[in-house]
């Protein structure tokens, strides 16, 4: 009887299983945004019950309007949370289709600060994913708002959020002839518009230094078009050098201690880089083309520019000491404004081809252009500090105006950005932490 | 007249039996026809993706051995038998070739009955049912279907984090066990990412894997084939999503 043991033992070792695994290829996808609920934050007093609902109403509009997230309608709402601290009932989330479900509640302290909690639910997978804390100024409660977008931003998609940043821009209002240019800053859901000129003089191209405290731009006071830096905080403005001729087209080094800009000399124009700790400047370009629109990589090693000197306006790279000068735009039409992604894999362009302008990419080597808009003239992007979105300006057909829009790197989500009136040239500061 | 009607009557006689019998013979010709069989042709493969079954009885295993494989010039001669202890031959009747002692049956010994090849027996005694041998390709063709309505219907639900650096890098293997009714049996194991889980964009695309998974559930398939789809395992690529 051993033997025959054995015997069975052998041949069920030998036997082949019922039936292995089916293994499925996936590789085509319904990009979709993410379903996501989002109740008015719980509050503690009914004091605080309008701050809750704004919250919850600032960070719907902000994932909404990332293009990667679906707010549920709250009328759609089954549960209502009552409690942050409870798990929900995640069967009847799921009924309303949502896969992600964020909970949280405000707090007014008896110190009178806001204590902001918020907690993200993997519906689906019946647990927690993130959840934070914040203490803060009752009046910064729209910060903490963005702040919460970016952590759920962060959390699903594996990115940095941008929406507590700030865009800097040229406000434009009055006549074609008598055309009033104000530099204006906003959040980036075009709440909170600050006004820091008083249009008595032309300002163009302002760009936010790294630490989104300082403005760099050109500006025409008393007639010499120049480039000045305005510090926010203190509102204080200063020339950037005294040099005979025009500058601008100024950019901050990713470290802050430099501005590369371009500056003009008997019709030929070449890039310089600035020390704003010495205010020495260096010379980087010295062919008798035009060459501006300078942008440093996010490592401060290569600095991306436009120029013309083979014939017609293409993008260029060299080494920040200004070795190794090649073109790297190589397709129909022209290219300029580039500027170099804050992730460091792509740069991005206008370019102007059959009578259009439109904004692209292309990575560092020239390869993989992809044109991402299609406007009748668009220009000038500036990257969101993830490297994932652009905004640039539109210009109205007719020349009657101009908007400032935005568009994901993929191409999708255009979206017109909430500026008061007219806006060109738009800048996007770095994460406000 | 009467001398006339009788040969006429013969003669119209004989004619008419002489047209039944022509008649007859060309009747006969016709139904003993090969009669015509519709034909489709069709074209096979080069390479079968499926696994034979054949009803061609097993080779036997001799010719497996190496002397099968590289035949000798020579037919293999008897071996000489010496005798134990009389060195004088003594004719004897040869033994009969085919004789074979009678073996009892012991449930004891059944280690050496199994152990005897006897292949050629086994065919004599009676026909082999089908068999499944190995065949050539994948083998997958029988499940090709099933490939296709599992990707037809991940497909919708799936919707990872698109526009990251690396998205080549950002494959995702889950294996469920489904129930016969399509739904999740349980949690969806991860067997296999690109690179490290703990990389913020590869745990990212998990999650949307994961996501994919469970709204895409119930998944609709053949229910009759249930034994090939109870396990599945979803290999998500995006390096192709931008």
């Amino acid at each position: 009887m051993r033997r025959i043991g054995l015997i069975l033992a052998a041949a069920m070792a030998f036997a082949v299983p019922a039936s292995a695994a089916l293994k499925v290829d996936v590789n085509q996808a319904n990009i979709q945004p993410l379903p996501i609920a989002i109740p008015d934050f719980v509050a503690a007093n009914p004091a605080d019950t309008a701050v809750g609902e704004n919250i919850a109403k600032v960070v719907s509009a902000d994932l909404d309007r990332s293009g990667l997230f679906k707010p549920l309608d709250p009328k759609s709402f089954v549960e209502k949370i009552a409690n942050i601290d409870s798990i929900p009932n995640f069967g009847s989330w799921r009924v309303i289709t949502a896969q992600g479900l964020v909970t949280g509640q405000a707090v007014t302290q008896p110190d009178g600060r806001l204590r902001v909690d918020f907690r993200l639910w993997d519906v689906y997978g019946e647990s927690q994913m993130t959840g934070k804390q914040y203490f803060t100024q009752p009046n910064n409660w729209r910060y903490v708002a963005h702040m919460i977008s970016d952590a759920i931003y962060e959390r699903i998609t594996g990115e940095k959020g941008y929406f507590n940043t700030r865009i800097v821009f040229i406000s434009e209002s009055g006549p074609a002839l008598a055309r009033k240019k104000l530099l204006a800053v906003i959040d980036q859901d075009g709440a909170n518009p600050l006004f820091l000129t008083t249009g008595s003089y032309i300002v163009l191209t302002p760009r936010f230094n790294p630490t989104a405290q300082m403005i760099a731009y050109m500006s025409y006071i008393g007639g010499k078009p120049r480039v000045y830096l305005f510090d926010l905080e203190s509102g204080r403005q200063e020339k950037l050098g005294d040099f005979p001729n025009m500058t601008f087209s100024p950019r901050f080094s990713p470290d802050g201690n430099k501005v590369a800009m371009s500056l003009e000399k008997g019709g030929n124009s070449d890039v310089y880089v600035m020390d704003l700790r010495t205010r020495t400047s260096q010379r980087l370009t010295f062919d008798p083309g035009i060459d501006t629109a300078p942008s440093f990589s996010p490592d401060g090693r290569q600095i991306t520019f436009e120029s013309d000197r083979g014939g017609t306006q293409q993008v260029y790279i060299m080494n920040a000491d200004g070795s190794n000068q090649h073109r790297i735009s190589f397709g129909d039409g022209r290219y300029g404004t580039p500027v170099w992604s804050p992730r460091g894999d792509l740069i991005a362009f206008t370019k102007q081809h059959s009578g259009t302008f439109s904004i692209g990419v292309m990575h560092a080597d020239g390869s993989g252009e992809r044109i991402l808009t299609n406007g009748w003239a668009d220009e000038g992007p500036t990257w969101a500090p993830n490297g994932r979105v652009l905004m640039f300006t539109r210009g109205v057909r007719g020349g009657r105006g101009s908007h400032i829009w935005s568009v994901d790197i993929t191409g999708r989500n255009e979206r017109r950005v909430a500026t008061p009136g007219d806006a060109s040239d738009p800048a996007w500061s770095p994460l406000i932490q | 007249m009467h001398g006339l009607g009788l040969p006429a009557s013969l003669a119209l006689h004989c004619a008419i039996v002489a047209s039944f019998l022509f008649t007859w013979s060309h009747t006969l010709d016709i139904v003993d026809a090969t009669p015509v069989v519709p034909v489709d042709l069709v074209t096979l493969a080069d390479k079968t993706n499926v696994a034979p079954m054949t009803t061609e009885p097993p080779k036997p295993e001799e010719e497996q051995t190496p002397d099968a494989v590289e035949p000798q010039q020579k037919p293999p001669q008897p071996e000489e038998v010496a005798p134990a202890f009389d060195k004088t031959p003594i004719p004897k009747p040869p033994p009969k070739a085919q004789e074979k002692p009678k073996e009892k049956f012991d449930i004891n010994n059944i280690m050496a009955l199994l152990d005897k090849k006897k292949p050629a027996k086994t065919a004599e005694k009676g026909r082999n049912g089908p068999q499944t041998v190995k065949g050539i390709g994948a083998q997958d063709a029988m499940t090709a279907d099933l490939r296709s309505l599992l990707q037809s219907q991940i497909y919708k639900c799936w919707s990872p984090p698109v526009g990251s650096p690396r998205p080549d890098q950002l494959t995702v293997e889950f294996q469920l066990y489904l129930r016969l009714d399509g739904t999740i049996a349980q949690p969806p194991k991860l067997t296999a990412t690109g690179i490290s889980s703990g990389d913020p964009f590869m745990r990212a695309a998990v999650e949307a894997a994961r996501r994919a998974i469970y709204t895409c559930a119930p998944y609709r398939l053949p229910v009759e084939r249930y034994g090939q789809w109870q396990s599945v395992i979803f290999v998500f690529d995006p390096r192709d999503m931008f």
